[in-house]
């Protein structure tokens, strides 16, 4: 029972990054319909430079925490604006777009790789190391602190897309980008505004990784991946949808060793999903999409 | 823009062939020999050792006038505990620069390469991997007792001396991790003890936490960290956390800075093959390198200087020319060799014996207990 | 250093072979499958396990690598019949992790990370293939029947429905083509071709292990596709050449192995990128008949 309420506990800590990086990505997706695989690299760049700010910059951790997270919600909105816009503008087709987000994954973690070193590289979090005993379970105050983070992102995205003038656009777009155009709603502007918020909110989730086991540049192909899995599952265009699956896929990957040899734990989401797109492609709380064409 | 791309691609292609095709000034050609070390990624630190070692040693036997007269060249080359990229640096130093000699390290890359070495008649010398499977390889010498060797002597001293008794175990899944695993639990069990459960790991992973948590629920009275390099801090600390309060212990392979530097470690049980911090070679080292010398240093330098002698004696014998079988013989004839550890000598297997010490990891330091000399 | 120029050639052989092969699923079948290294890996083993511990030698080890990958096809194929687009890319980003950790961690097939060493060299005629010069001779001639095999099938009809299938699939099915048996048969063709470029692989490095098949190597596989172009055969080859020509240059400017390896990848990336601003109506979509 200890070991399973551990599990539980880890698996939970676990889906609070899984649930930040997914709600991000899925409000991205969701909103501009470009397969952002480059979201790994503004996760593995906040983490960066968090790292940066606090070992070059001299900053104090927190100062240092919002300054990658603002740093790398610049970062998406560059992405969109140098890259994405552009080959919008030149009639590229989704397919196109993906590559390109490829390629521009591919470049940034392995410029990160020459720059700061394959190694992991650790952040000094002083006494949030500390652990901390709940009953059986023992975790670290970090730990603690992804999960506050967690939900607290996800009610803030929550309450942004319901209550204000900025996220009811972002919701017409999603929705429908023809009925918001014919609003007068001007889509460039939403979009950059997506990648903003969206890079923001999955930002705390590689610098959070990074204060518990060290900033890596190539972690953050298998969080989007996971976070792209999470989110089909959830259903498109529903952030709590992406928020469960990916709180889903983190307790299924956790409570999964407690029976499984644990060397298998990465195979899980990834077997769960294509288990899963055999059987019900479209997902539970999704709108339904007539074909998943590109 | 594809065909100025090709003809540019060509062009600098076909350039730097020509150029490294003209052949060097033949003079007193300088012999070449390999050296395929862990120089980045989880082993970067023992990397550090090995080609300082090895430096050491050659800068020195270039001050002594080379190998009859010949310079020493070492090419190093790094594999990063993958064996893929040691055997693509393998078949580049033997088809490519035809060297008649290398040095190698690791279990896993060794094993990769000495099909290749048999084949092409080259020898290949490791000092660090400590693999079972090591020994007894056609152009294969092991400075480095196998690790049969220690673990015997580790489970021995955690049964009696420890009172040790049941024992879980954290494993590296390559070669090198489950060899030492399994000679463990038979070594283990031979003296009373008991293995409980094993939980395997990747070599470059930063997240032990499941795997500790499904130890933990096991209970038992020791850790056995089967793993080495930079996850050996992570494994403790991340043990620690998790209220994993029973002894840990491993071999000399987990004695990397990271460790005697990490706060989980404190208090682990270990064994260490023969070093001394403060002789002329670890000064040198340290003032060389800036940073402290270790075993491996020791071990690469001893390897390269019994390259030395070796080869001085195949040259000799034949006329002048070097070849991989002629080193092989010579090593085979001379056996004994005086290193800075000591005495060695090449068993029949073409492995190595050394005196083992036993102790705690304290403070940064190790408090040896024990010392159990080699068996001959 | 003809040796280092037939290594070269060696290895732009095999890679025409898999950037041939999965051009038949990305270029004209439109089933965008990024688990290329999967199958790569599959034959690799196959060929390797059939080598030494059935003592089958090469051309046995191909022969079961070959039908291994036509089999280990339906990973790919069943995925493709139920979903499309950015469904099918994480599909087959999720399969290209399974796989490779089953090599990983199946260590009493594989032998995990430890990987099989003394893989046998061909044997042709009584002839041993030991020298590059001489695997040279055998992989162009491999990659030329692959050539061939593509050729063939895609200026058929069975091609022309390919196309179809990938230009707008519903009115494929609508005209009554049998959509699923056509994808099942260029899966398997495909990955039958892809695993007997394993097979090559394995026999001629005589060593593999499971890093050589990863999620970077199925990316790079078609990065190979999407750069040299899709539309002709010839693209895959020239784009091999060309992509696996950059890092011997890296190694002739004396750049440090730990910078250059992270540096080449720099140069696909960028690559990617700029040849999708050149060419953003997209790779899919222009194939004529194939030369």
């Amino acid at each position: 029972m200890d070991l399973f309420l551990q599990l539980a506990a880890t698996g939970i800590v676990v889906g609070s990054l899984y649930v930040l990086c997914a709600i991000g990505w899925g409000l991205i997706y969701g909103t501009t319909l470009h397969f952002h695989v480059a979201h790994g690299a503004v996760f593995t760049l906040a983490a960066y430079y968090a790292y940066a700010a606090q070992k070059f910059l001299h900053l104090p951790l927190a100062v240092a925490v919002l300054v990658a997270i603002a740093a790398a919600s610049l970062s998406g909105v560059l992405m969109d604006l140098l890259v994405y816009q552009p080959l919008e503008r030149r009639g590229a087709i989704r397919t196109t777009l993906f590559i390109a987000s490829l390629g521009l994954l591919t470049l940034i973690e392995n410029v990160l790789a020459i720059v700061f070193s394959p190694d992991p590289l650790r952040l000094d979090i002083g006494w949030l190391g500390n652990a901390v005993q709940l009953g059986p379970v023992f975790l670290t105050r970090l730990h603690l602190v992804s999960v506050a983070t967690a939900i607290l992102g996800f009610l803030a995205l929550m309450a942004f897309l319901k209550y204000s003038l900025w996220g009811r656009a972002i919701r017409a777009v999603s929705s429908s980008p023809e009925m918001a155009r014919t609003v007068g709603i001007d889509l460039k502007r939403v979009h950059l505004l997506t990648y903003a918020v969206g890079s923001a909110i999955s930002a705390p989730a590689g610098i959070l990784l990074a204060m518990d086991v060290g900033a890596e540049p190539y972690r953050g192909t298998t969080f989007v991946l996971l976070a792209s899995v999470a989110v089909i599952m959830g259903g498109i265009g529903s952030i709590p949808g992406a928020a469960m699956g990916a709180l889903f896929l983190a307790l299924l990957e956790n409570l999964g060793v407690w029976k499984i040899p644990s060397e298998w734990q990465s195979t899980i989401s990834f077997g769960v999903f294509l288990v899963f797109i055999v059987v019900r492609p479209r997902g539970f709380f999704g709108r339904k999409v007539q074909s998943a064409e590109i | 823009m594809r065909t100025i791309l090709s003809s540019l691609i060509s062009f600098a292609l076909l350039a730097g062939m020509t150029t490294a095709a003209v052949p060097a000034a033949a003079q007193s050609a300088p012999i070449k020999i390999g050296a395929i070390l862990p120089l980045t990624g989880s082993g970067a630190s023992y990397g550090v050792w090995m080609k300082g070692g090895a430096e050491m040693a050659a800068e020195e036997i270039n001050a002594a006038g080379g190998i009859n007269g010949h310079k020493l060249e070492v090419i190093y080359e790094d594999h990063a505990a993958d064996a893929s990229k040691a055997v693509n640096a393998m078949q580049r130093l033997v088809e490519v620069e035809k060297v008649p000699f290398s040095l190698t390290s690791y279990s896993s890359p060794t094993l990769a390469i000495q099909p290749i070495a048999a084949q092409h008649k080259v020898v290949i010398m490791n000092g660090g991997g400590q693999s079972d499977n090591l020994a007894g390889k056609d152009y294969l010498y092991n400075n480095i007792p196998v690790v049969s060797n220690e673990v015997g002597v580790i489970a021995e001293w955690l049964a009696k001396d420890k009172k040790r008794h049941n024992a879980v175990l954290i494993v590296a899944n390559d070669e090198a991790g489950r060899n030492s695993a399994a000679t463990f639990r038979a070594k283990f069990a031979a003296y009373g003890g008991k293995v409980l459960a094993e939980e395997r790991v990747a070599l470059d992973a930063t997240d032990f936490r499941a795997q500790l948590a499904k130890l933990k629920a096991r209970g038992g009275d020791l850790l056995y960290i089967s793993s080495y390099g930079r996850n050996v801090a992570i494994i403790a600390n991340q043990a620690r956390e998790l209220g994993i309060t029973i002894p840990m212990a491993g071999t000399s392979w987990v004695l990397v800075p990271e460790t005697f530097k990490s706060k989980g470690a404190d208090g682990m049980l270990v064994t260490k093959l023969p070093f001394d911090p403060n002789s002329a070679f670890a000064k040198k080292f340290k003032e060389k390198y800036k940073t402290n010398a270790g075993f491996f240093a020791v071990q690469y330098y001893n390897a390269t200087m019994i390259f030395a002698k070796a080869a001085k004696a195949a040259m000799k014998k034949h006329g002048g020319v070097l070849t991989g079988e002629g080193i092989k013989d010579a090593i085979e004839s001379i056996r004994s060799f005086d290193t800075l550890s000591g005495k060695l000598v090449f068993q029949a297997n073409h492995g190595a014996v050394m005196d083992i010490e036993a102790g705690t990891l304290r403070n940064g330091k190790i408090e040896v207990e024990k010392t159990i000399k080699a068996a001959p | 250093m003809t040796a280092y120029l037939a290594h070269f050639l060696v290895m732009v052989a095999i890679y025409s072979i898999l950037a041939l092969s999965l051009n038949l699923l990305i270029g004209y079948s439109g089933i965008f499958s990024l688990a290329h290294a999967a199958i790569y890996g599959i034959g690799a083993y196959a060929s390797a396990l059939a080598a030494l511990k059935l003592g089958l030698g090469f051309w046995g080890g191909m022969a079961v690598a070959a039908s291994v990958g036509a089999f280990a096809s339906a990973l790919v194929a069943i995925p493709s019949l139920r979903v499309a687009g950015d469904y099918y890319v994480v599909a087959s980003f999720g399969l290209q992790v399974v796989v490779l950790a089953v090599f990983m961690n199946w260590t009493d097939l594989t032998n995990g990370l430890a990987g099989l060493a003394g893989i046998p060299r061909p044997k042709l005629f009584g002839w041993v293939i030991d020298q590059p010069f001489k695997y040279v001779f055998l992989a162009a001639a491999f990659a030329v029947a692959t050539w061939a095999i593509c050729w063939r099938l895609t200026n058929s009809a069975f091609g022309r429905v390919l196309q179809a299938i990938r230009d707008d699939e519903i009115a494929a099915q609508a005209m009554g083509k049998n959509v699923v048996l056509v994808k099942i048969v260029v899966a398997c063709i495909s990955s039958a071709l892809g695993a007997t470029a394993g097979s090559l692989y394995a026999h001629y490095i005589t060593y593999i292990n499971p890093s050589s098949f990863s999620l970077h190597e199925s990316i790079f596989i078609a990065t190979l596709v999407i750069l040299g172009g899709s539309e002709r055969l010839s693209g895959p080859v020239v784009g091999a050449f060309l992509l696996l020509a950059i890092p011997e240059i890296l190694k002739f400017l004396a750049i440090p192995d730990t910078i250059a390896a992270p540096m080449r990848q720099i140069i696909y990336g960028a690559l990617l990128i700029v040849f999708m601003l050149v060419r953003p109506e997209g790779i899919l979509g222009r194939a004529r008949h194939g030369r």
